[in-house]
């Protein structure tokens, strides 16, 4: 239970190989922490270097106040979860759990209460007399996990620990982390490529790419308000649409004008605009999918389109459509708002109309791909 | 020439691609010259600005230094003791007083040193040479022992290591000094005695465990070779013993020697014995990889039976030490050996030998040069046999089902994927094998013992060459097997030896993609 | 119409074909195991042989007999030269084994400046004849009373002090066990030492009896090396070196049949610890070789 602090972390492989730059972070105690990005993006190297795995070429990392630069990992009092287990191959799962316990020298009885109680939250009882090669997965994944919590650590880290597991048993496992998360009331560090992932588990969210923070925030913040073209494309799925388009003032009113549309800003975002006297432009404009919706031929706000690909989700359906000028797009409708005749019609090659409400837009500058308004 | 794009490329037949990329690799040729070429530039470029760069670092140092990080540059690790590091402080403390405890006691360092005429050509290694002299009491001429240049040589060697080993330690200390007097300026508590012990088995735990291999491998490896490398440029042999007669530096006239094809010179042998050496070499491996390769295919064929009993029969070889079977097939070839016997009386064979007055299948050159070969198949196939059959089973079935569906047939199963994936998983082993068989020393010397003879080449270097020695036999009979020991010539020899293996494996290196990089196959 | 015709060619069932292919390959194993135990059977029917000493090219003896063993033990020192060989397997097997591992490990899992520049010097060092060396090791191991009859002695050191050198297979061995496993062991508070014995250990018996096996078979095979330390001294010969002198020109024909008793006596414990561990063995071979 810690609070952990990184300040200007960098990290450099050889010569020039920058992984992990200007990494400034506050994470406070008990605290449930995100880092997310594409593979590549150096969010698993920060981890690794706070669990003291990878040498910090600049910058410090604070655990509970202490700089731990220089620490060995068994000296900074954390636990970690890893994709692949990393369970003892030699070990039962009982001496998998007590490793960390009996590497401290604690007692028999003390070894035994804690590793049966830990046993116990995560359901692996039964199975404490078994090596890991007679586990499944996400048994073996309990075991990893209970492993980390055994142990009174300060700190505790995942590093992917779901991406090995199927898709079913990963949105389980999803749910007991949370549930887990309130039984064992500590610092959080979590790592995952997954957003849905970083959505439903993050208090705060810190988003990374090319060893660089994008955006920190709580996940409806980065959801709301993405700072960059990047963040808005990374969080939530399917992507935002983006296409470059005109904004045009006129007076105290905005208007876009995607495809020969003309759509007027409206609510919040207008004010926003207004408030920071942003001036026509060219502009990247970013819808999400479910804010498109369907429109009727010769509105002024309907863009004509090509339907590509149709998927049908059960609950909704994505479309995927051409714009005249060649740009996809993606829609996302819940089936309920359909007829039948309408849905049945929404076949390769057949023309569409749609728009979307002023309301729910966001503006990225062409140049720099920064949200307008952030 | 052009470089066609990628999608040229594939345009071309099969021919043309092959023909482009031989006139493409010819065309390379200068460009990996100019790389190489560069390489060795760069790399002495880069040598030099480290030198350089460590003595400016060292000049500040001094200059920038308080007086503890002074004084150590006169007295080891007095910076150390000074910062709290006393462990370290008394160790290298300890070290300057043996160094220059050794270096300047009478019969120490500087002795030895002074004693080696290093380099001078003509001149002896050591200065008094033994003699007999009268002595008055045993009223008779006595051994009086003068220098041993071996052990002139080896002290000598010895020292200059030493010195070298100083010179590190020193910029080591001082180096040291300087970080402690940072740390400390910083606010920072440098480590300890008792950290620097901890680390020992922790974040230093390399320097724990390499401590009695590396220096099993300094004393008994790195030591001999260069003090053979030096004897190389010496007349160290029987008659020159260093003790009874003292040996000279003579520069590079064995090197001459070996190269001259004149009269007098090694020349003929030389040539003679390399071209069969590497000719066996290349034989030995491909043979054994192929035909191995195929026993394994065998054996690793679905509907087989008794895998486990034909893999066990092979491996029998292995386990029975190759001096006794060895020894024992070469016997079976002998004229009154049973093989040799019956071959012997096959109508074309039995004229052959009597023609040319052999007595038994080793007499002929020809026919025991194949011999070897033949016999070394026996002895190779069981371990490249191994290594395939763990090849074979790891690669992906699904290779085989998906190339079944594309109808594909066995043998092109057996082209299109089995070779490839073990030639592209073996390369590296393949080039280990070929310089294991360029130092064959059992197979062959127990077998032939290098016979027979070679009667227009006679002896070179003191020992009487055969048609199938192989370098390291030569080496071998040279320094062991004759009353010459011309011990100057093995190490010529063996700084041969090392030169093939290491043109050879640059050579293959940079040709074969997989052993480029160390950690592709994890 | 082309498919049908193709589905027409094969004109035997697949099952037939691969019938006939299996009998040719089964004759061919067949052929191969009887070339290839041919000698075995050679040396010990040769071995019981009483009516000559000498080659009577002959596969059968012609009359059986134990003489050439009784000779074996009572006229030569072959009994010496075994026990000096059998000790040298063993200490070899000891010291080479905790060398080559703590050299492998420390390659394959630690990761240090120097890690590269040594593999690479060991690399080129492997390029000279180790034979070479020999020359000044006898000087100065006569000089220590390390030679002739302490020759064992000798020999062992030598064989262990530069086996480190030969890393590779185990190091291979090493480099597939995952890392994470190293790392999760480190979060949990061991050292590297404990990693080393706790962790990884365990989970290399395969490669360790490997290592211990190729120690302790060394100084059977091993002629080049033990010929030039010993020079042809009785008392400190292994038996390579023994009894390679009984097949010399001028000896051969009154040792032949002692020399095949020998070696089978000298092939029995050797095949024995080889075929029990053989499994080891393979594993460590394959393995090495394609580095998982």
């Amino acid at each position: 239970m810690a609070n952990v602090k990184l300040t200007n972390v960098k990290k450099v492989y050889g010569k020039d190989t920058v992984a992990v730059q200007d990494f400034n972070l506050d994470i406070a105690d008990k605290e449930f922490i995100v880092f997310v990005g594409p593979s590549g993006c150096g969010k698993s190297t920060t981890l690794r270097m706070i669990a003291g795995l990878e040498d910090i070429s600049d910058g410090t990392v604070e655990i509970d106040g202490v700089v731990v630069n220089d620490l060995q990992p068994r000296d900074r009092n954390i636990a970690m979860v890893f994709q692949n287990y990393a369970l003892y191959p030699h070990l039962t799962v009982f001496e998998n759990m007590a490793f960390s316990l009996r590497l401290r020298k604690t007692p028999q009885e003390e070894v035994y209460k804690r590793v049966t109680e830990a046993a116990e939250i995560l359901g692996i009882t039964q199975y404490l007399t078994r090596k890991p090669r007679a586990l499944s997965g996400g048994q073996r994944q309990r075991v990893a996990i209970g492993r980390a919590m055994v142990r009174d650590s300060k700190v505790f880290l995942m590093d992917e620990p779901l991406s090995n597991l199927d898709a079913k048993l990963r949105n389980q496992m999803r749910a007991e982390i949370i549930l887990l998360r309130q039984k064992i009331d500590t610092t959080f560090i979590y790592v995952t490529h997954d957003q849905t992932e970083a959505m439903t588990l993050g208090d705060r969210i810190v988003i990374m790419k090319d060893g660089f923070i994008q955006q920190v925030g709580t996940p409806t913040e980065v959801f709301d308000m993405p700072v960059n073209l990047f963040v808005a494309e990374f969080i939530g799925a399917p992507k935002m649409n983006t296409f470059k388009t005109q904004l045009v003032r006129e007076g105290d009113k905005y208007f876009v004008t995607p495809y020969g549309a003309r759509i007027e800003v409206t609510g919040k975002k207008a004010g926003e605009l207004l408030a920071k006297n942003v001036e026509s432009q060219e502009i990247i404009l970013g819808v999400r999918p479910e804010h498109m919706t369907l429109a009727k031929a010769g509105d002024a706000d309907a863009i004509p389109c090509t339907i590509r690909v149709n998927e049908m989700m059960g609950s909704e359906l994505h479309l995927h459509v051409e714009e005249a000028n060649g740009d996809r797009l993606i829609v996302r409708i819940p089936t309920i708002t359909l007829e039948d005749e309408q849905r049945k019609s929404m076949t390769y090659g057949q023309t569409l109309h749609i728009t979307f409400e002023g309301k729910v837009m966001h503006f990225f500058d062409v140049q720099t791909e920064r949200n307008l308004l952030a | 020439m052009k470089k066609l794009t990628d999608l040229e490329y594939l345009k071309l037949s099969k021919f043309q691609a092959f023909w482009y990329n031989i006139k493409m690799f010819i065309c390379a040729i200068p460009s990996w010259l100019k790389k190489l070429f560069m390489g060795i530039v760069n790399f002495f470029v880069k040598c030099g600005t480290a030198v350089k760069d460590e003595f400016v670092d060292i000049f500040t140092t001094f200059t920038k230094g308080n007086w503890a990080v002074k004084t150590s540059f006169f007295i080891f690790g007095f910076g150390n003791m000074y910062y709290g590091q006393f462990l370290r402080g008394l160790l290298f403390l300890l070290f300057e007083v043996v160094f220059f405890g050794y270096m300047f006691v009478p019969s120490g360092g500087l002795h030895w040193l002074g004693k080696g005429n290093w380099f001078q050509i003509g001149k002896t290694v050591g200065t008094v040479q033994g003699s007999f002299q009268y002595d008055m009491i045993y009223d008779t001429d006595v051994w009086v022992p003068g220098d041993d240049s071996v052990k002139v040589m080896l002290y000598g060697l010895l020292t200059i290591i030493f010195i070298f080993a100083f010179i590190y330690t020193w910029r080591l200390q001082v180096k040291q000094c300087r970080i402690c007097m940072d740390i400390t300026a910083k606010g920072k508590r440098v480590k300890s005695g008792k950290d620097d012990l901890k680390s020992l088995i922790d974040d230093q735990f390399h320097k724990t465990l390499l401590a009695l291999p590396v220096t099993g491998i300094a004393l008994f490896t790195v030591l001999p070779i260069i003090y053979m490398v030096l004897v190389a440029f010496t007349s160290y042999d029987a008659a020159h013993d260093g003790y009874s007669n003292l040996f000279s530096w003579v520069g590079l006239e064995h090197f001459n020697e070996l190269l001259d094809f004149g009269n007098g010179g090694l020349g003929l042998a030389f040539g003679e014995i390399l071209s069969w050496t590497l000719m066996w070499s290349f034989f030995a491996t491909f043979t054994n990889y192929f035909l191995g390769m195929f026993v394994a295919i065998m054996i690793n064929k679905k509907g087989i039976r008794l895998k486990k009993f034909w893999r066990t029969a092979l491996v029998m070889t292995i386990a029975i030490p190759q001096f006794v079977s060895l020894l024992y097939v070469s016997k079976l070839f002998d004229s009154s050996g049973i093989i040799g016997e019956l071959l012997g009386q096959i109508p074309f064979i039995k004229e052959y030998l009597t023609t040319n007055h052999y007595i038994s299948l080793w007499d002929s050159p020809t026919v025991a040069k194949v011999l070897v070969i033949v016999i070394n198949i026996w002895v190779g196939i069981p371990y490249v046999m191994l290594q395939a059959t763990g090849i074979l089973m790891n690669i992906p079935q699904d290779l085989y089902e998906s190339s079944r569906v594309d109808g594909a047939n066995t043998i092109q199963q057996y082209t299109k994927i089995t070779l490839p994936y073990m030639l592209f998983v073996t390369g590296p082993s393949l080039l280990t094998s070929f310089v294991n068989n360029l130092n064959n020393f059992n197979v062959i010397y127990l077998l032939s013992g290098g016979n027979p003879l070679n009667t227009e080449i006679g002896t070179a270097g003191g020992v009487s060459v055969g048609h199938t020695d192989l370098l390291i036999t030569w080496l071998y009979k040279m320094a062991l097997g004759s009353a010459d020991s011309e011990y100057y010539m093995a190490s010529v020899i063996g700084i041969v030896i090392f030169l093939v293996c290491a043109i050879l494996s640059l050579i293959i290196y940079n040709v074969i993609p997989s052993t480029k990089n160390e950690e592709d196959f994890q | 119409m082309k498919t049908e015709t193709k589905i027409k060619k094969s004109g035997l069932g697949a099952r037939a074909s691969r019938r006939i292919s299996n009998t040719i390959v089964y004759i061919i194993l067949i052929a191969i195991t009887l070339v290839w135990l041919f000698p075995f059977f050679g040396i010990v029917l040769e071995s019981f042989k009483v009516n000559t000493t000498a080659m009577d090219g002959e596969l059968f003896p012609e009359v059986w007999g134990f003489d050439n063993y009784i000779r074996l033990f009572k006229e030569t020192d072959f009994l010496k030269w075994f026990r000096n060989t059998a000790i040298m397997g063993v200490a070899t097997a000891v010291f080479q084994t905790f060398f080559v591992l703590s050299m492998s490990y420390t390659l394959s899992r630690l990761r240090f400046k120097a890690r590269k520049p040594l593999m690479n010097l060991m690399l080129i060092l492997g390029m000279f004849p180790g034979f070479l060396t020999m020359i000044l090791i006898y000087k100065v191991f006569s000089e220590l009373g390390l030679t002739m009859e302490m020759a064992p002695v000798g020999l062992i050191i030598v064989y262990c002090a530069s086996s480190g050198m030969g890393y590779y297979i185990s190091k291979g061995f090493f480099d597939t066990i995952p890392k994470t496993l190293d790392e999760a062991a480190r979060v949990d508070g061991a050292t590297r030492m404990q990693v080393f014995y706790k962790v990884i250990m365990p989970l290399s018996g395969s490669i360790v009896i490997y290592t211990i096996l190729m120690g302790f078979m060394a100084p059977w095979g091993d002629f080049m090396l033990a010929s030039y330390i010993i020079h042809e001294n009785s008392a400190g010969m292994s038996v390579a070196v023994g009894m390679y002198e009984w097949l010399s020109r001028t000896m051969v024909n009154s040792n032949y049949t002692m020399f095949c008793a020998a070696g089978v006596i000298v092939a029995i414990p050797v095949t024995t610890v080889f075929l029990c561990l053989q499994k080891y063995y393979v594993e460590g071979v394959t393995g090495g070789a394609v580095k998982g």
